[in-house]
């Protein structure tokens, strides 16, 4: 049985017994070599997952969506999983609320190129690290990239061109903030940019707001980010995101200690909400 | 963040203007005492009080920068004297990281910069002032672009772009 067929049987079963009142996976999206997240609230409609190696979504996120009508069953990869324990552990849902069927990931592909995709690449945990069930066994993935490679290249470079480089960088930005809404840890009630009253970001599109919102954002996830690259993967202006977020989590790591987000539901670290008497000093 | 080309091109009577956001219960006092000690320090720093450092939100420099300040300087009481007793600790541990991430988007590391100044410390709080105010009159005026350049400006899609948009297997 593949992993797709034992995904389809455990999502009918649970569908059925009422375990779960919604089930979260893959269908086939309408071009080849593409899926989409599909919600399914009745056991007929299983046969519609899918899982293979398009499954580009990860599919935590949706969890909060739908967790109000009832326990969710989703399938989980690593980010996956890991998102679900930043959700978990950011109080935005309970792991009772979730019954997660996990799957080893081989690596997801780009759909036009065919080629690992970028955040797959960079991926240090592709099998699941919370789950209530297996379908199928962990599997093995090319090792990830050097965690911190890119970071280091733009902190190579001069402080004028590093200045250039990111204005170029906000300048592509539309805010259409889909690099929150795919993120596990953007899960506030009212995120800052839609506090109208507050007013914390203008709404024009210029290289001053976007700056704004991409440093806030930045800083908001901060400790918390998983590392999955969802956001860099959704953003539409192919903003380079993950400079920004493991800029501050190579930071953090080298200020801090060494650590990193959502491993388990235990280990809770959250270095900027935490402190030490004999941190760092620079500010005397 | 900002760009070098520009230097020079500014007027001769430019005056750098730092804002400075100071936590009430120490560096604001330490200002007061600088005052009533009739210590004399630059007009370029306006002076925001803070309830605490551990109240300074990141947001604030940003904006502050965005808005036309030339550099900021946030002030808070030396680690183990706050009045909540561990604002400024949580404090040091963002501003170490904020501070880390401007520098690593251009910024220079003097437009930002943070400081503990007890109320007592009348002396540092004007010598603090003093440096920065001078550390960034020699970088020049903060030149940050904010609108999108206009070279910047992507092409209006047309028709054809929309149908070469649409993946192969569907026009072939
Ligand atoms: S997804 Fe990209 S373009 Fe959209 S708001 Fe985020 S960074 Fe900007
Ligand atoms: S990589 Fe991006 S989407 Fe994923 S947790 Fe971090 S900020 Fe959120
Ligand atoms: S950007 Fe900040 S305020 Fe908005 S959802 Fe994310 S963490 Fe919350």
């Amino acid at each position: 049985m593949t992993a797709q067929d034992t995904i389809r049987a455990r999502a009918k079963e649970l569908l059925e017994s009422g375990e779960v009142a919604t089930f979260i996976g893959w269908e086939a999206g309408r071009f080849a070599n593409q899926t989409t997240p599909l919600v399914i609230t009745d056991a007929a409609d299983a046969d519609k997952l899918v899982f293979d190696e398009y499954c580009v979504n990860t599919l935590a996120k949706y969890v909060r969506d739908v967790v109000s009508r009832g326990k969710v069953g989703l399938v989980v990869r690593g980010c996956d999983s890991r998102g679900i324990i930043r959700l978990v552990t950011d109080k935005v849902i309970k792991r009772e609320d979730v019954y997660l069927i996990g799957v080893g990931c081989p690596g997801m592909k780009d759909r036009k190129t065919g080629e690992l995709l970028k955040k797959c690449a960079e991926c240090r945990h592709n099998n699941p690290l919370e789950f209530d069930e297996m379908a199928g066994d962990a599997v093995e993935k090319p090792a990830a990239a050097e965690r911190f490679a890119e970071v280091a290249e733009v902190e190579a470079m001069a402080q004028a061109d590093r200045s250039r480089y990111f204005e170029s960088v906000y300048a592509k930005c539309i805010r259409c903030y889909a690099c929150r809404d795919v993120c596990p840890c953007c899960t506030c009630r009212e995120c800052f940019v839609d506090a109208r009253r507050e007013n914390w970001v203008g709404k024009q599109n210029n290289v001053a707001e976007n700056r704004f919102y991409g440093l806030t954002r930045v800083m908001h996830i901060g400790d918390r980010c998983i590392e999955c690259g969802e956001c860099e993967r959704a953003c539409p202006m192919d903003l380079p995101l993950m400079k920004l977020n493991r800029k501050v989590i190579q930071d953090m790591n080298d200020l801090f200690g060494e650590f990193e987000s959502a491993l388990s539901l235990e280990d809770t670290t959250e270095p900027l909400i935490e402190y030490r008497l004999d941190d760092v000093e620079e500010f005397m | 963040m900002s760009v070098v080309e520009n230097n020079g091109a500014y007027p001769e009577n430019w005056e750098p203007k730092i804002i400075a956001f100071c936590c009430h219960w120490c560096t604001y006092t330490g200002a007061d005492l600088a005052g009533l000690n009739r210590m004399n320090y630059p007009a370029n720093v306006r002076v925001l009080r803070i309830p605490c450092s551990g109240r300074m939100n990141p947001q604030y420099v940003i904006e502050a920068l965005n808005k036309g300040c030339d550099g900021v300087l946030v002030c808070g009481c030396h680690p183990g004297d706050c009045h909540y007793v561990t604002g400024n600790y949580y404090a040091r541990r963002r501003m170490l990281i904020f501070k880390r991430l401007l520098e690593y988007e251009g910024l220079e590391p003097e437009r930002f910069q943070v400081r503990w100044i007890s109320g007592a410390e009348a002396g540092k709080f004007r010598d603090t002032v003093m440096s920065v105010v001078e550390q960034v009159r020699a970088l020049g005026p903060l030149n940050l672009t904010r609108e999108i350049p206009a070279f910047e400006l992507p092409r209006i899609p047309d028709d054809e772009d929309a149908f070469n948009a649409v993946p192969e297997e569907v026009t072939a």
